[in-house]
């Protein structure tokens, strides 16, 4: 036990001499999409992290570069990374085929940002990719080729009773 | 007293329905080829067998009630209605076959709000769909907008002595040229020059934004059509915010603005009418409203001080205004953003301007610009002969491509849709605020639904209740086809029923 109690100690001490004071005390609270949307007034201004997988297009302009994360189902926010901020190269993208690079990005929510007339958005502080991107399967399931077939043939026979036996008695009913 | 029905009326609606079933076979070849393109092999599996099951939806239908007869007004109309919900089933195969949609119910919530141009939907994960389901989702807006029965008209059925009739069932009743064909010729016409014109103006535009360039023209593509179609949808999650492009909406917005004019409008001022557009009742009544619910916008985003100068208020409030009013349903905000910071007053501005809607014969919803027009000017007719001597005979006006007279008839009949569309409007926002919704977002979606516009302050969602998704269906139906296609369509029903008990009594 005691054994035990002088591990954790050494390794509290260990932790506390080797991780800077200020990245504890200062690390920006995690937010989602959510969180800025439904209190979009108590976050402005203020600094955030935000966590999200890097949406297809990353769009360079010529005062920095949008990217789009997104972070959960259908919740994705618009992060500003301003030339002054090193931009991180990322290597994937998110695609039908692709899982995008996950980046965390530290910065400053706007509401309504002025610079972007009106865009509620992040200006990065900075910005680091915390897992690679990588490629995803979306095989061909077999029983759906399968299915392909049996309905291919039931579509064939249907479509040859359509083109080549017109019914004797087609159009020789009464109008209604 | 209401006709016997016989087998030969089954005949004629179910030999055009499946025509027109083909026709939505057909279409899903546009996807499959998009998937395989981008070598997207699941999904272009997924179109594959959707478009033969379509087809032989299709086909079996046609053969079993192969007929000559060509349709009257009630099979028009009952065509019209049926052959959009069997669209809306079979085009959510993709869909459910994708895996984003959680049930065949949200699929279908999906493709009515295609097809009628909507814009609300269910899909789960958007940003990770195939380019195919991403194009099939704005084609449909696309043909919806223009019309199924349109297009099939175009390319399957021909002149048929009942084409007009279908056209109306559908709510396209502008008789452009005489020749039902040639209608929907030129109704294809202006829309295809538009789309290449569009695709070519947004692709540019995404690829200064920083978007490459292999994919700026398909997103060219998609924008045009949800903004031409008075669509709504995007290829994701966030919509038109996604682009961070004030070009890309100005554009937009423009198309939204063409789209929701009447085709006529489109046809006068192409073949030389351009004086047309000063003096249209709708363009008339559109400028009004738009300056009044843009006003009420203000008003409301000022007092909370939502943005904090002028560009941003009018870069964000105004399209919005726009989005709504023409029943398009794009957002550059976030939905949410309507509750928690545009407030009541904004929302009921836009609920407003999402009820009064587009043009008639247009791609939009709503009551319509013409609807409000006519009775607009019907009021100020009958104060006029209120204050006019006995024997004073006073007249309305009002110009839509000429002079027209207003009577009584056209009053009352643009009255009695408006009171329909308010009807639904209610009706979806009491089951919302039944099931718990605050009564301005029960009402907000539910004008959104039945105005087919497709703005959402967060009710649209996979996890709302089934009857409140039946409800919105049902409304975005009937509001896309204007009531009486689907009125026609319930008292056939009710008919055969009757013709079927008759038969046995006879037995």
């Amino acid at each position: 036990m005691k054994r035990c109690a002088a591990a954790c100690v050494a390794a509290t001490t260990l932790l506390l001499v080797l991780v800077p004071g200020h990245t504890l005390a200062e690390q920006p609270p995690l937010v989602t999409t959510t969180d800025l949307v439904e209190q979009s007034a108590s976050w402005d201004g203020k600094i955030v992290s935000f966590k999200g997988e890097v949406l297809e297009d990353v769009l360079a302009r010529s005062d920095g570069t949008w990217m789009n994360l997104s972070d959960g189902n259908n919740s994705a926010m618009g992060v500003f990374v301003p030339k002054a901020v090193a931009m991180p190269a990322i290597s994937w993208t998110e695609d039908y085929r692709t899982i995008g690079d996950t980046v965390l990005v530290t910065g400053v929510f706007h509401r309504a940002c002025v610079e972007h007339q009106g865009e509620t958005d992040i200006h990065a502080l900075s910005v680091v990719v915390v897992r690679q991107g990588s490629t995803k399967d979306n095989p061909v399931q077999r029983d759906r080729v399968v299915w392909l077939i049996v309905l291919a043939l039931a579509l064939a026979v249907v479509m040859w009773f359509y083109y080549h036996k017109p019914s004797e008695n087609w159009g020789t009913h009464g109008n209604p | 007293m209401v006709r016997r029905v016989w087998r030969e009326d089954f005949r004629i609606i179910g030999y055009y329905t499946g025509l027109i079933t083909i026709g939505v076979g057909l279409l899903m070849l546009v996807p499959m080829v998009t998937s395989l393109v981008f070598r997207e092999w699941a999904s272009a599996m997924d179109f594959g067998l959707s478009i033969i099951l379509t087809l032989l939806v299709g086909y079996l239908l046609a053969l079993v009630s192969r007929t000559r007869n060509t349709p009257g007004l009630t099979h028009a109309m009952v065509i019209a209605a049926a052959s959009w919900l069997v669209a809306m089933v079979l085009s959510a195969v993709p869909y459910t076959l994708s895996g984003h949609s959680l049930s065949l119910l949200d699929a279908c919530f999906d493709t009515m709000s295609g097809y009628t141009t909507t814009g609300l939907f269910l899909l789960q994960d958007l940003d990770h769909v195939s380019q195919g389901l991403n194009m099939w989702r704005h084609l449909l807006t696309y043909v919806g907008g223009q019309g199924i029965v349109v297009l099939a008209l175009t390319f399957l059925i021909g002149s048929t002595g009942g084409g007009y009739k279908l056209m109306v069932g559908e709510g396209k009743d502008e008789k452009l040229v005489p020749n039902v064909r040639h209608i929907a010729v030129q109704i294809w016409r202006i829309s295809l020059i538009y789309l290449v014109i569009g695709t070519g103006v947004l692709g540019i535009l995404a690829i200064t934004g920083g978007m490459k360039p292999q994919l700026a023209f398909f997103h060219g593509a998609y924008i045009f059509m949800s903004a031409w179609s008075t669509g709504g949808f995007a290829p994701y999650s966030q919509n038109m915010l996604y682009y961070h492009s004030l070009p890309m909406e100005t554009v937009s917005m423009v198309f939204m603005v063409l789209g929701s004019f009447n085709f006529a409008l489109h046809y006068a001022v192409w073949t030389g009418n351009r004086r047309e557009i000063l003096h249209n009742v709708e363009i008339v009544s559109f400028t009004i409203t738009v300056l009044t619910t843009f006003s009420l916008t203000c008003v409301a985003l000022m007092q909370r001080g939502v943005y904090p100068n002028a560009v941003a208020l009018f870069r964000r409030g105004f399209f919005q205004l726009i989005s709504a009013h023409t029943t398009t349903g794009q957002s550059s905000i976030y939905a949410r953003t309507f509750v928690r910071e545009w407030g009541p007053l904004g929302m009921l501005a836009l609920t407003v301007a999402m009820a009064i809607g587009a043009s008639a014969a247009s791609t939009g919803g709503g009551f319509k610009g013409m609807r409000m027009g006519i009775i607009f000017k019907g009021i100020v007719t009958d104060i006029r002969k209120l204050l006019s001597p006995e024997r004073a005979i006073v007249v309305g006006h009002y110009h839509h491509i000429r002079d027209n007279t207003l009577t009584d008839a056209t009053v009352k009949s643009a009255a009695v849709i408006v009171v329909l569309y308010v009807l639904i409007y209610v009706v979806g926002a009491v089951v919302g605020m039944v099931y718990g919704y605050p009564m301005a977002d029960a009402f907000f979606e539910s004008v959104s639904a039945g105005s087919n516009t497709g703005l959402s302050c967060g009710v649209t969602q996979a996890t709302m209740p089934t009857l409140l998704k039946i409800v919105y269906i049902v409304e975005m139906w009937m509001g896309r086809l204007e009531f009486l296609s689907v009125f026609t369509l319930f008292g056939f029903i009710a008919a055969s029923f009757r013709s079927l008990r008759r038969q046995k009594v006879a037995a």
